[in-house]
């Protein structure tokens, strides 16, 4: 008995020895296999998180044209989410880029997440010649000037409407005033209005303020008082009946207006885009208008800690990439979007074959969007008061 | 292994775990698992609801800044908008649960037709809660299927707007996902009431409302208590329907905090949850207080020894 025991034993140690021999062997290949993948990784993928509208929607176009992967996580337009995953999830550590409305780099710059633009790195060749109404903006600068985001989309928000329910020209070249949208007897209970305080709380506050029924210094970064005369208006304007709906997502935004459940709502525009495939091209306009706009844009950050990567290259590529013709043509016409260098996006488009109405309808981009960015406000989704102007909000929603 | 070293074994373990569960540490235990994996982080809550976020990060100063937005703020009223449709919509279920079950339980006989419905009733478990929700949209709403049935048929000339997007939308919207959690334990409870209580109520000459009230009903409260806490416990955070149904128009609780983790405000989302377990606690101790002259509520209970 105690000699088998023994061999038992012997034969117990040396099976544990031949298994932590085999695991070291394991893990060893397993590590080597791993850096050899990592560098392989490094020199042709870039990570990026951000907002999914910022993605083409066939990414291997920019795979053919300038040899990089994009493995990109996507993310909705929720600014505490997006600051959450970056400061506490400390998504550095695993992506490169991060894509999101521009304002962000006001906090995340100064502490220490978002890195500075190196403008004169020699993969970021269109720096120069970008327009400063894109790159010198506050939505890309922190209040000391520091740059420390690239430009990659930008728009401005209204909202959409049915022509011929508000009596408007069918070609949609009007401009409608918001008291369509906020505060007319005309459409009283066909109007949808959007629930985020970020995107409805400074548009009502800029119609307020344009016609002098409110003293907003800055109405996307309004103080306490500020943004309780806004929540006020439009907590009577909820109880005098004036919104049909208070929406929350963009698929709500296409379905409202594919059911033609209202006639006006504040939206992206490529919630007009999909209804108008659905209903027919044209019988939803996208709204100029007399007060003004939600203009937007997203810029591209590059972490801090991809700087200690082997990748910096191909970051830097990746970014210059949003400032190209190709990149620019694509955005425009899949979402109407404008954008930095929307000559190149023509040019682009002109040398690669497309068609005249597509040429066209690129230049009406540009177009359009110029003629939107004369006018007023640039959003501010990470603003000083943004904890007061949402807290003011809820009374609205809660009225 | 012989018969009788088999039969000693299991003498000798019986009378060695016999006293298992009986001993004196079973309690405490459970009550330290308890404080530990429940009350503790609900202790954290509540400190937290006493700090506040600036610029998406917690300041660990203690103050009742963010209890005073919630009242300035009009949160508060979500909370207590919530509390009044779920006991509303607790009531309805019950009162829609309660006869179908007693009928399903003693009624029915066919046993197929009990093992259809039974299984008719758990599709709203199966189905995704946004799927089955969004469909209401296209029936309910201004050019949905009713309105234009009563509008082509001459019964209304304009459509009925307060079908969708309204409280009357979400009550409806709620109904039927939270019918199963109410019948099923009542069903359960009433199946086991034993025939001959009830032959032996009409033998003494009871009418059928008595055997309700005073056989049947005392029988299956432990049903209806279970049916109510699942029913009631999921409709606190319930939040597919008020948002796909009401609008934006009817504010409950389970958007409000999901606002307010949005924008990374623990705090008040921490002072929302603890202003709803208040709630319920004070809902909790009346309903004690008033049902106290009934007996103990843990009598309630002694019916499952039958």
């Amino acid at each position: 008995m105690t000699e088998s025991t023994g061999r038992n034993d012997v034969s117990r140690r040396e099976l544990l020895k031949g298994a932590a021999a085999t695991g070291i062997v394991a893990v060893a290949a397993g590590s080597a296999i791993a850096r050899a993948t990592s560098a392989h990784a490094a020199s042709t993928t870039v990570k990026g998180y951000g907002v999914t509208t910022s993605q083409l929607k066939d990414w291997s176009i920019m795979e053919k044209s300038i040899g990089l992967k994009m493995e990109f996580t996507g993310t909705n337009a929720d600014i505490g989410v997006f600051m959450r995953d970056v400061i506490s999830n400390d998504l550095g550590e695993t992506h490169d880029i991060f894509i999101f409305d521009g304002g962000t780099e006001d906090i995340l710059g100064p502490q220490g997440y978002y890195a500075e633009v190196i403008e004169d790195h020699p993969e970021l060749n269109l720096w120069a010649r970008t327009s400063d109404n894109w790159k010198r903006t506050d939505l890309l600068q922190d209040d000391s000037g520091k740059q420390y985001g690239v430009p990659v989309i930008g728009n401005a928000d209204s909202f959409g409407y049915f022509p011929e329910s508000i009596g408007a020209n069918p070609n949609g070249l009007d401009e409608i005033g918001w008291h369509m949208m906020l505060d007319s007897d005309e459409t009283k209970g066909r109007v949808s209005l959007d629930r985020s305080w970020l995107l409805s709380s400074p548009e009502v506050a800029n119609y307020l303020k344009y016609h002098g029924r409110a003293d907003i210094k800055d109405v996307a970064n309004m103080t306490g008082e500020e943004a309780r005369i806004v929540a006020d208006f439009a907590a009577d304007r909820k109880r005098a009946g004036q919104f049909r709906s208070l929406h929350a997502a963009f698929e709500e935004q296409v379905q409202l207006l594919s059911n033609h459940e209202i006639d006006l709502i504040n939206c992206w525009e490529p919630a007009t885009k999909e209804a108008n495939n659905i209903l027919g091209p044209n019988t939803v306009m996208y709204a100029f208008t007399v007060e003004g706009y939600y203009k937007w844009g997203h810029g591209a950050y590059m972490h801090t800690k991809a700087l200690e990567r082997d990748n910096v290259d191909n970051i830097y590529r990746m970014l210059n990439y949003y400032m190209t013709g190709e990149y620019r043509a694509y955005q425009a016409d899949q979402r109407g979007y404008a954008g930095p260098n929307m000559d190149l996006g023509i040019k682009y488009a002109e040398e690669n074959g497309w068609s005249q109405e597509k040429i066209d309808n690129l230049k009406w981009t540009e177009k359009k969007v110029n003629k939107k960015f004369e006018k007023p406000f640039f959003g501010k989704p990470a603003a000083p008061n943004a904890a007061v102007m949402e807290e003011e909000w809820q009374r609205f929603l809660n009225a | 292994m012989s018969d009788k070293v088999q039969k000693s074994l299991i003498v000798g373990l019986r009378a060695r775990y016999s006293n298992l569960f009986s001993r004196d540490w079973v309690i405490p235990t459970f009550i330290v698992v308890w404080v530990i994996i429940v009350i503790v982080p609900l202790l954290i809550m509540v400190a937290h609801s006493f700090f506040e976020m600036k610029q998406y990060r917690v300041v660990y100063d203690a103050s009742f800044k963010t209890w005073d937005s919630l009242i300035d703020s009009g949160r508060w009223i979500s909370a207590v908008r919530t509390l009044r449709i779920v006991l509303v919509m607790t009531a309805i279920e019950f009162l829609v649960a309660f006869p179908f079950a007693l009928w399903l339980a003693k009624v029915c006989k066919s046993k197929v037709t009990k093992a259809v419905i039974i299984t008719l009733l758990t599709i709203p478990f199966f189905v995704d809660p946004s799927s089955r929700t969004i469909i209401w949209r296209a029936i309910l709403g201004r050019n949905g299927i009713i309105n234009f049935v009563l509008m082509e048929t001459g019964v209304n000339n304009e459509p009925i707007e307060w079908l969708l997007f309204s409280e009357f939308a979400v009550h409806f919207g709620i109904l039927a996902p939270y019918f199963p959690t109410m019948v099923f334990p009542i069903f359960l409870v009433i199946t086991l009431i034993d025939d001959e209580y009830l032959e032996a109520s009409r033998d003494l000459g009871a009418s059928k409302l008595q055997t309700l009230f005073r056989i049947i009903l005392p029988l299956s409260l432990p049903g209806i208590v279970a049916g109510g806490v699942f029913t009631m416990v999921p409709l606190m955070a319930t939040w597919v329907e008020p948002e796909m149904l009401g609008g934006g128009f009817v504010n409950l609780l389970g958007p409000s905090v999901d606002a307010a983790m949005r924008e990374l405000k623990y705090p008040t989302a921490a002072a929302l949850s603890v202003f709803v377990i208040a709630l319920l606690v004070i809902f909790l101790a009346v309903l004690i207080l008033a049902t106290r002259r009934l007996g103990s509520i843990g009598d309630i209970f002694h019916t499952m020894k039958r």
